[in-house]
């Protein structure tokens, strides 16, 4: 049985999906998310960090992970990329000076490059074993050392800990279905999703990835749930194909 | 760094009691010596003088960037001579150039383990730029590959060029189709007194950009506000009911009520709101932060209808994203009430 059948079958038993929503800062991401889930709009402070929502939509649950999209902690987003089915990419229509920068972003987040991922590991009698799981829950963890071409390790000889670093390509998101929300649609003056879409040149995604691009207003709540809609469809029909 | 990170958790997973059973002991016996081999095997590696490794950032640095400048030079070289000997066949040249950036590739890869990580995001990021140029020069140098079945009339190459043609073409039609719909606002004055009134819900955004010496009143409410490069301007302006985006100010006054409030890049600027969120600053500093005073017929009415009429005082818990520490932020201030301004009214 292959790693990618197991998966898929805990994966049917949760009904679980992971979805990331990203964007440049005051594209209303948070807003989104409380909309959605029903709860009051009013007082949103710009996010530090990130917010995790958990909510039940159709039969799935889905795991919301909402990041902060100002410009200092945009370097974190790739820490947030493991196992994310569905990638929600949001778009302040309203701003035309900065679309230029969120073509950039969002250009940036999907390219396949090298990112360090660093690892401790522990030498016991069992073998090597990763510490700390909960921090780094989704790693694998093997029985024996990496034999990784670029391996690097550290040794620390009184607790015998490895921290390893090396470099991957990233591709983590490379299997995520992409929805981007053309935002604040109620606002006059705002671009059309179809103007967004050329602009950020989604064309080009066709034959890689699947995506799809839905005008709303998280003020009204206008167009929300057909992007969810299309989004939890889309990443259940890839991952729970027997459904 | 990181070992410091790991040190307290593993504490915890490594103890290991030695007096439980001999077949533990034993193992951890076996596990001491297989450590001790690793560890002089790493000590004989490392003082091996042919071991190229040096685990100095400062090392590194002067090798990357010597690798680095004869890479460029080479491959401005190979710019330089098509334009006096077009016939030369550059193919050879072209390869060393991409083997050695492979070779700083494999360099940087290889000292990644003691790097800053600055260092390794900027390293990288130069090599992914040699690699670009060395593209844009590879097609601009080299000649085009012959086309093998020469019975087949050679048309792929030029529908291509059709292709890049028209994709350029779009390109700029992209970049004309939003700088066409400019939002309405006022933009590019000096040494003015801008007014404009909003009346009624049709106003959705307004933009502030390229101002010098100037004050403006917007009067009413509107829906979000965009400001950007600001110089030594008043910027009054009554309840927005979304966001207010402001980058690149400097000693400048803002008197403004808004849900959010988001300062990028503003300098010696002293702001006097009303926020229903945290205000936030991103690379600013001198930046000071008092209560709105703003005054206007009518003004009562808008901030109810905007749903800011209360303060809740957000005005003074401003979020640095740039000092993420518990101790008070430097790049801000409260304004002290002595050199508050006066409620402006209009």
């Amino acid at each position: 049985m292959g790693l990618l059948s197991i998966i898929r079958k805990i994966k049917r038993k949760e009904k679980e999906m992971r979805i990331l929503m990203v964007g440049l800062d005051n594209s209303g991401k948070t807003t989104i998310v409380l909309k959605i889930n029903g709860e009051d709009t009013s007082v949103i402070s710009p996010t530090l960090g990130f917010n995790i929502k958990t909510m039940t939509y159709d039969k799935y649950t889905l795991n919301i992970w909402d990041v902060g999209g100002q410009k200092t902690i945009r370097s974190y987003w790739r820490n947030y990329f493991e196992q994310t089915d569905g990638l929600v990419w949001v778009v302040d229509s309203s701003d035309l000076r900065r679309l230029d920068d969120c073509k950039f972003e969002l250009d940036n987040l999907l390219k396949e490059e090298p990112y360090q991922t660093v690892r401790f590991w522990l030498n016991t009698s069992a073998g090597f074993l990763l510490t700390q799981p909960s921090l780094f829950q989704k790693c694998s963890c093997p029985k024996q050392k990496p034999a990784h071409p670029q391996f690097n390790g550290d040794m620390d000889d009184k607790l015998d800990i490895h921290v390893i670093k090396c470099y991957k390509i990233d591709k983590r998101l490379s299997g995520a279905s992409l929805l981007v929300f053309a935002n604040k649609q109620d606002i006059q003056g705002a671009l059309s999703p179809n103007e967004i879409a050329k602009v950020l040149n989604l064309d080009v995604m066709d034959k890689s990835r699947h995506w799809r691009i839905v005008g709303c207003s998280a003020y009204t709540g206008d167009g929300l749930l057909e992007g969810f809609d299309w989004l939890v469809q889309d990443i259940a029909s890839r991952i729970y194909v027997l459904d | 760094m990181d070992n410091q990170q790991a040190l307290p958790m593993a504490a915890d997973n490594v103890s290991i009691d030695p007096t439980i059973d001999p077949t533990t002991q034993r193992k951890h016996a076996a596990m001491m010596e297989r450590l001790s081999n690793l560890h002089q095997s790493r000590v004989s590696n490392k003082t091996n003088p042919k071991d190229p490794s040096f685990e100095s950032t400062q090392s590194f640095l002067s090798a990357f960037t010597n690798s680095k400048q004869a890479i460029e030079s080479s491959l401005a070289e190979i710019q330089q001579i098509p334009d006096s000997n077009p016939n030369q066949d550059l193919k050879p040249d072209l390869e060393r150039i991409s083997l050695s950036i492979s070779d700083l590739e494999k360099l940087v890869a290889e000292n990644s383990y003691f790097l800053p990580p600055y260092e390794v995001r900027s390293s990288l990021k130069t090599i992914s730029d040699l690699k670009q140029t060395l593209d844009s020069v590879t097609s601009k140098v080299k000649p085009r590959k012959k086309f093998s079945f020469k019975n087949k009339p050679a048309k792929k190459p030029e529908t291509a060029t059709v292709l890049a043609a028209a994709a350029t073409k779009n390109e700029s039609e992209h970049q004309s189709s939003y700088k066409v719909t400019d939002a309405p606002g006022f933009r590019s004055k000096e040494n003015e007194v801008l007014v404009k009134e909003f009346k009624g819900s049709e106003v959705g955004e307004y933009v502030l950009t390229d101002l010098t010496n100037c004050e403006v009143r917007l009067k009413g409410c509107l829906r979000t506000l965009f400001i950007n490069r600001l110089q030594n301007c008043k910027i009054y302006v009554g309840p927005v009911l979304g966001s207010i985006l402001i980058e690149e100010v400097e000693g400048c006054v803002f008197v403004m009520a808004s849900h959010q409030i988001r300062i990028h890049h503003a300098k010696r600027s002293d702001f006097y709101l009303r926020c229903r969120s945290r205000p936030i600053i991103e690379q600013s500093d001198g930046v000071r932060f008092a209560p709105y005073r703003l005054s206007y017929d009518g003004i009562e009415n808008d901030l109810k209808e905007s749903n800011l009429f209360d303060d809740t005082g957000s005005w003074a818990n401003v979020d640095d994203f740039q000092w993420l520490r518990a101790v008070q932020s430097p790049n801000w201030s409260i304004l002290p009430e002595n050199e508050r301004i006066e409620t402006v009214k209009f």
